[in-house]
């Protein structure tokens, strides 16, 4: 047999090492081939109708959105006369907003093209499919390497006064202190659910916070010349 | 009354024409019901049978359908539009402007479209985000987070390319100031700009590469890569749903991880559940 | 729970809100296909107008055969008074020609020649010989308040009708 430890018993893509739908037999025993007892259902009707009915529900709310509200159509396009401010559409705002503090090839290439790269490796990572709790072991070490990057990063972005994006780091940084200040036989249920959080989950949940409050920044405090004004001053 | 009018019905499906068309027939046994989406090209995608696990709404928030709805709402008001649409300096204006107040019903397709463009953004970000905290693009999955990755990036394309179509202040500065992002690229960013303009400044040019890529590239691309996406989930054993994936095993002591597989029949295309009965990993 | 007595004409709730889904989804559909073919159909058209101003009358002598090429038309100032008669062959749409020579109107694709003024009982825009399937029609012709003459394209009227003239 080979080395245990290479060999993965399970779902695998690498077809070589683990082949679909194999038995293993162990000394004295018969294979016994117990057939699938999970319950299934028929795709139609059951999937395509719920699917359906979605649809339906998503096409009526927007048709009636559609019906009050117009799509947005501003004067001719003027090459020599450009508007104050000049904004991207809200998905891309966030980046408008980094690209306040930082030049464009950090904030338009490099961060976008490291983000993009990022998603696509995660599952690719071990750490990423174990998902045990990121705190819970190698505990002193890994508090080390987290104060370590959490102040290092906080610093970066304090030293470019990038305050939009430092607030939901701090806060990240509180949740994980609290985290790794949770044992998992926790009395709070909070603390316990903070304890068992992967480390994939600490740093996706910081790149949501981090989109959501940069587009809202970028969206709603925002206005001419990129200044900062309040959402209640209108633009 | 009522009863021969479906009669009637039931006379025409008997007919050789009809027959000939729709194959399988209607019904509620279950090879009928298999039939109806093996015999369908579209439907094929799909298998005949799927585990109840994967119906749950909690699950998913069926937030993949409802992105396929909206792409399937902007591809139906989207080819209307094209016909009101021509993409030339400063027509293109223009016609924006017939679109509102000339045609009828014109002011209702670009709305929808432009409505469902932004919910489908906001669906996409959020199918990802949920499939990443439900730990679906686990192995053997991995491959079809990768898709998603892509398609998440020619869905914020097909927005970005749309935007300019209007060729209005809006449209004409945004893209402006997103094409003089890519020129930021060291080496070779210059190149993209002149290549994704047709030119140096956002002109007639860049409407037109603008136009092809938003309502011909960019889509078959989308489509092209959707059914790969739908085709890699029915082979990775349907929507992922934690309890009945043992995930990936460590192969080192039986009974530590829940994980040994038996042999299954190929009953709809569904992997095995563990099933500890006198198998065991080998060592 | 008293015996329901089952009536041949009764509905069963299944039946029911299949009837009331297919009914309203049938309703929607037909009103989505109405609303559809209004789209289709333009309600602006960049193309000229129909309406041709053909100028003073007194620039077409008396006994002459107009063609105007850019609008198609031919204005004809005859005994009885101005008429207009279409240039497109009726055959296959190509631009007719007046031949003055002959005294015809003649078709330079396939050959079909019409007559221009009134001959042997033929009216003006009847064929003479050809694969043209129907007489040059006329079109409106009258005179508006400058006193220009005017010629509407997209309406036919009665060969040698009285209206059909502009008497001046």
């Amino acid at each position: 047999m080979a080395d245990t430890k290479d060999f993965v018993a399970g779902f695998d893509s690498n077809a070589k090492r683990s082949p679909r739908r194999i038995v293993f037999v162990t000394r004295r025993t018969s294979a016994q081939v117990k057939a699938e007892t999970e319950e299934q259902i028929q795709t139609f009707p059951e999937v395509l109708f719920r699917a359906a009915v979605a649809i339906m529900a998503l096409a009526t709310a927007l048709i009636w959105i559609a019906l009050i509200f117009n799509a947005p159509l501003e004067g001719l396009a003027d090459p020599s006369h450009t508007p104050n401010p000049a904004k991207a559409p809200w998905y891309f705002l966030g980046l408008q907003e980094m690209l306040h503090y930082f030049p464009p090839v950090v904030a338009g290439v490099l961060v976008p093209g490291l983000v993009v790269m990022a998603l696509v490796v995660i599952p690719y990572f071990k750490v990423n499919i174990e998902a045990d709790g990121f705190f819970l072991k190698d505990r002193k070490r890994r508090v080390r390497v987290f104060y370590l990057v959490a102040v290092l990063l906080s610093i970066f972005l304090g030293w470019f006064h990038v305050i939009v994006a430092l607030v939901p780091t701090l806060i990240m940084a509180g949740l994980m202190l609290v985290a790794s200040q949770s044992p998992p036989k926790s009395a709070s249920a909070f603390r316990r659910y903070l304890a068992t959080r992967p480390l994939s989950y600490w740093v996706m949940t910081w790149f949501l916070f981090e989109l959501i409050v940069l587009t809202a920044v970028g969206t709603f405090f925002r206005g001419p010349g990129w200044s900062w004004i309040w959402p209640w001053q209108g633009a | 009354m009522a009863k021969t009018v479906d009669q009637y019905f039931e006379d025409v499906r008997e007919t050789r024409v009809w027959r000939s068309v729709f194959r399988s027939g209607t019904g509620s046994s279950t090879l009928k019901r298999a039939l109806a989406i093996q015999q369908n090209v579209f439907l094929h995608l799909f298998s005949t049978k799927v585990r109840t696990r994967m119906l749950s709404f909690s699950a998913t928030w069926y937030l993949g359908t409802l992105t396929l709805g909206t792409f399937l709402l902007l591809v139906a008001t989207g080819i209307p539009l094209m016909l009101y649409y021509h993409p030339s300096v400063p027509q293109a204006y223009a016609d924006t402007k017939d679109l509102q107040f000339v045609v009828s019903s014109g002011l209702f397709l670009r709305n929808l479209h432009r409505w469902s463009a932004h919910a489908m953004v906001f669906l996409v970000f959020a199918h990802m985000f949920k499939v990443f905290y439900r730990g679906a693009y686990r192995p053997p999955r991995e491959f079809n987070w990768v898709i998603g990755v892509v398609l998440l990036l020619i869905t914020l394309l097909l927005s970005y390319t749309g935007y300019l179509l209007p060729w209005d202040q809006l449209a004409y500065w945004a893209i402006t100031v997103g094409s003089n992002i890519a020129s930021a690229v060291p080496l070779v960013g210059d190149k993209i700009h002149f290549l994704l303009l047709g030119g140096h400044a956002v002109n007639a040019n860049a409407l037109l590469r603008f136009y092809v890529l938003h309502c011909m590239i960019l889509p078959l691309t989308a489509m092209f890569f959707v059914a790969i996406h739908f085709w890699r989930i029915r082979k990775d054993g349907g929507l992922y749903s934690h309890s009945s994936e043992p995930g990936v095993v460590r192969a080192r002591t039986a009974g530590e991880m829940p994980g040994t597989i038996t042999a299954s029949r190929n009953i709809g295309e569904q992997r095995g559940t563990p099933s500890p009965a006198g198998v065991k990993e080998g060592k | 729970m008293p015996e329901e007595t089952k009536n041949k004409d009764d509905v069963s709730r299944r039946q029911f809100f299949a009837k009331l889904g297919l009914g309203s989804l049938s309703i929607a559909a037909a009103g989505s296909v109405a609303f559809a073919y209004q789209y289709l159909e333009p309600n602006v058209l960049y193309e000229p107008s129909p309406v041709v101003n053909a100028g003073k009358p007194d620039r077409y002598p008396l006994d002459s055969v107009t063609l105007d090429v850019t609008t198609g038309i031919y204005i004809i100032h005859s005994q009885e008074g101005f008429f207009s008669l279409s240039a497109v062959c009726t055959h296959l749409g190509c631009l007719t020609a007046w031949k003055p020579e002959q005294g015809i109107i003649a078709c330079p694709c396939h050959g079909s020649k019409f007559f221009a003024f009134q001959q042997d009982g033929h009216k003006p825009g009847d064929k003479i010989e050809g694969p043209a399937p129907k007489p040059l029609p006329w079109k409106r012709i009258w005179i508006n308040d400058d006193g220009d003459l005017l010629v509407d394209r997209s309406t036919d009227v009665p060969p040698l009708a009285r209206d059909s003239f502009v008497r001046v």
